[in-house]
């Protein structure tokens, strides 16, 4: 057991503090849902982030930390499954990466080249065209797509496909740790500034205890996401990515309850946290289906 | 970082593990399981001794008064071990984690003579004298007095929910030699001492655990202050933060969780319902775990301890909460009659977010340490 980060570790989260510095702020003029960072992918592509999983001296557990780092950014691209998931795909497939469950419309589904189509307990991957998706409207912070039509697709063995969703599963709980942090962050500001009653809001101790309990939950979930990372047990990714989201739905309630009619602003940033956290709830099933994947891996 | 175990650490749980195997009698499962209780109280005398003799007992603390100056993961592993055996060190828990350690920082020289050999030994118990009936989490508006006297000082008060008072054989007593928060002693207190009186009281948590303690008219040397006199705040905050990761109470809830989950396996009782909120509840459970080790790490690295011990703490109060609602819930015939175990685990748990300081009060450290939110006005 070590908890401080090894020199690799500084380094690299260094080095994407450098990198991300432009991406750091909400441009004043967005007043979208989706902020969608090309340029952040491209720098992250050519600087070869997405490939520090494979590194020895990094592995996935640094990679989580990238991941957590990123999400903190109003910017979004796929970061988590290319860094996470896609070295744990048998074959070479390009990235970037979405998940299609069940027929439903996902994130990033209509930029990526590899889509993972999860049905039932299957689960198979399929090379895409732009011709085979097409972005839809949504409320989620994150460019959302769907299929328009049945790509060609290889079925995983359900070996392979246990360990795509164990690392689904790790993904999810490390990007939701950036997206909680940085919204609890954002939320620690407005609460420092704005008054009422002739004190910050901050100030008053109904809404200091919630922000506090937010902020345990927060850190449970990031040392849940990191253990799953760095053990690759499917037991610690269900514990991880069930915590995730059973926090995020606390989290995302009360954190925009403490903002009042502010956090309904698509101005203030808030929601390019929380509306990327409401689209994580549901993945693999979400809390149910988390809570049965403990259930069968750590009450056996 | 680095979620493994190291070899040496894995080893030395082993050995906790085959002491306990040894050491702890057939039917100690079924013993009455209040740390303070008249059963488990005498056999941590004997436990305490036993574990002493191997070394057990205080490996954490320097060679010069019995151990080996081993690692904060050391003690740790030691006290995950220990909790989640029901705590068969009984009060001595307290010696070892902060009493002792508080002792040599603060303790003269025959202070430290006089009281660090029998606690290194497991031979003796010790009290807490902080909380009083109108002093909880407002310690400081205590009113026990220490008065002056000739040769020492005039004790006279009350202090109450004061754990094992019934079998200790020193008070850690924490009383008011003048005003405010400097104006607090440290009291090393014998508790045979004429004058002191101490009541059992009755509660949901088990046999003799929690007592009022009367002082009347109590005389005790010059030499019973530890420290200088108004150095209590800074003594007892010091003692504290060794105290608020001090019990690894997420592992006997995990412990518990697991065994009612295998009780309603076996009925054929794990239903949706049960799956979901057990599953819940050993999140919380990693959680706490996790975020004590980040404590523990801190320790071993030399890092002063931040707020993050008072979320350490808070995470372990929800795992303890949602681990007793689970057995509340799906196992209520464990606290009929059905099940010892879960029965003491109960008793215990409900006090996690009470004793050693209410919850609350780490709230209000995380809101203004942590996440640095303007403080409250006074
Ligand atoms: C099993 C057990 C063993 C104990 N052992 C010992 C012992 O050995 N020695 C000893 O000295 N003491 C002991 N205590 C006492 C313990 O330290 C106190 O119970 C604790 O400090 C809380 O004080 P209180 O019970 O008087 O609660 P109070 O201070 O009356 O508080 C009651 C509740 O009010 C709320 N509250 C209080 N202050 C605030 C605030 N500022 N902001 C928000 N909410 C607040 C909290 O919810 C709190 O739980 C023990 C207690 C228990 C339950």
């Amino acid at each position: 057991m070590d908890f401080t980060l090894t020199s690799d570790q500084s380094a690299l989260l260094g080095a994407l503090d450098r990198l991300v510095a432009p991406f750091e702020s909400k441009p004043i003029d967005f007043h979208g849902f989706a902020l969608v960072g090309s340029d952040l992918e491209r720098e992250l592509t050519e600087g070869e982030y997405f490939d520090i999983a494979q590194i020895p001296e990094m592995g996935a557990l640094t990679a989580a930390m990238a991941v957590e780092r990123l999400a903190w950014l109003p910017y979004t691209a796929d970061i988590a499954l290319s860094m996470l998931v896609r070295p744990h795909l048998p074959g070479d497939w390009p990235r970037p990466l979405a998940v299609v469950e069940n027929g439903r419309p996902g994130r990033f589904v209509a930029t990526a080249r590899t889509l993972i189509l999860i049905d039932g307990d299957d689960i198979s991957l399929a090379q895409v065209t732009p011709d085979d998706v097409e972005p839809v409207d949504s409320l989620f912070a994150y460019p959302m797509g769907r299929l328009k039509r049945q790509p060609k697709a290889t079925k995983l063995s359900a070996e392979d496909a246990a360990t795509v969703r164990k690392w689904i599963r790790v993904a999810l709980a490390n990007e939701a740790t950036g997206l909680i942090q940085a919204a609890i962050a954002s939320a620690v500001e407005h609460l420092s500034v704005r008054k009422q009653f002739g004190r910050p809001l901050g100030a008053f101790q109904a809404l200091r205890h919630r922000m506090a309990e937010c902020a345990v939950l927060s850190g449970g979930v990031r040392w849940l996401a990191l253990q799953a990372a760095a053990t690759a047990d499917d037991g610690d990714a269900a514990l991880a990515a069930l915590h995730a989201q059973d926090s995020a739905t606390r989290i995302v309630y009360d954190l925009h309850q403490m903002l009042g009619a502010m956090g309904m602003t698509l101005e203030h940033p808030l929601h390019l946290w929380t509306y990327r956290l409401k689209a994580l709830m549901s993945e693999l099933g979400g809390r149910g289906g988390q809570s049965v994947a403990v259930a069968q891996h750590c009450f056996a | 970082m680095d979620f493994q175990w190291d070899a040496e650490q894995r080893a030395f749980r082993d050995t906790v593990r085959s002491f306990l195997a040894e050491n702890l009698p057939a039917d100690w499962e079924s013993l009455a399981h209040g740390p303070g209780s008249e059963s488990q109280s005498a056999f941590s005398k004997t436990f305490c001794g036993a574990l002493a003799k191997a070394g057990l007992l205080v490996p954490h603390w320097p060679k010069r008064w019995g151990g080996r100056d081993a690692d904060a993961w050391t003690s740790f592993i030691l006290a995950e071990e220990m909790w989640m055996a029901g705590e068969p060190r009984g009060g001595q828990y307290m010696n070892v984690n902060w009493i002792g350690p508080t002792l040599m920082r603060f303790g003269t020289e025959a202070q430290q003579d006089r009281y660090i050999p029998p606690i290194a030994r497991g031979e003796t118990i010790w009290c807490q004298g902080f909380s009083e009936p109108e002093a909880g989490s407002d310690l400081a508006s205590l009113r026990t007095r220490a008065e002056r006297c000739d040769g020492g000082y005039r004790l006279n008060g009350q202090k109450i929910w004061t754990s094992y008072a019934g079998h200790a054989d020193t008070c850690f007593l924490l009383a008011r030699t003048g005003i405010g928060k400097t104006g607090m002693s440290v009291f090393l207190v014998p508790m045979d001492t004429a004058g002191i009186t101490v009541r059992q009281i009755p509660s949901v948590i088990g046999e003799g655990d929690i007592h009022e303690v009367f002082f009347d008219d109590v005389f005790v040397p010059a030499d019973a202050l530890l420290g200088a006199e108004g150095q209590a705040w800074e003594i007892a905050r010091n003692a504290l933060s060794l105290e608020r990761v001090g019990i690894p109470r997420f592992a006997l809830a995990a412990r518990m969780l697991r065994r009612a989950v295998a009780a309603l396996k076996k009925a054929d009782r794990y239903g949706h319902g049960a799956v979901e909120q057990s599953a819940r509840a050993l999140a919380a459970c990693e959680a706490a775990r996790l975020y004590s080790y980040q404590i523990v790490d801190q320790r071993r690295h030399g890092t002063p301890t931040g707020p993050e011990a008072s979320a350490a703490r808070y995470a372990t109060v929800m795992a303890e909460r949602l681990v007793g609602e689970f057995v509340v819930e799906h196992c209520p015939d464990a606290l009929a009659g059905g099940d010892p175990l879960l029965l003491a685990h109960h008793q215990r748990a409900i006090v996690a977010g009470i004793a050693s300081g209410a919850a609350e009060i780490q709230l209000n450290l995380i809101a203004t340490e942590l996440l640095q939110l303007p403080r409250e006005p006074r």
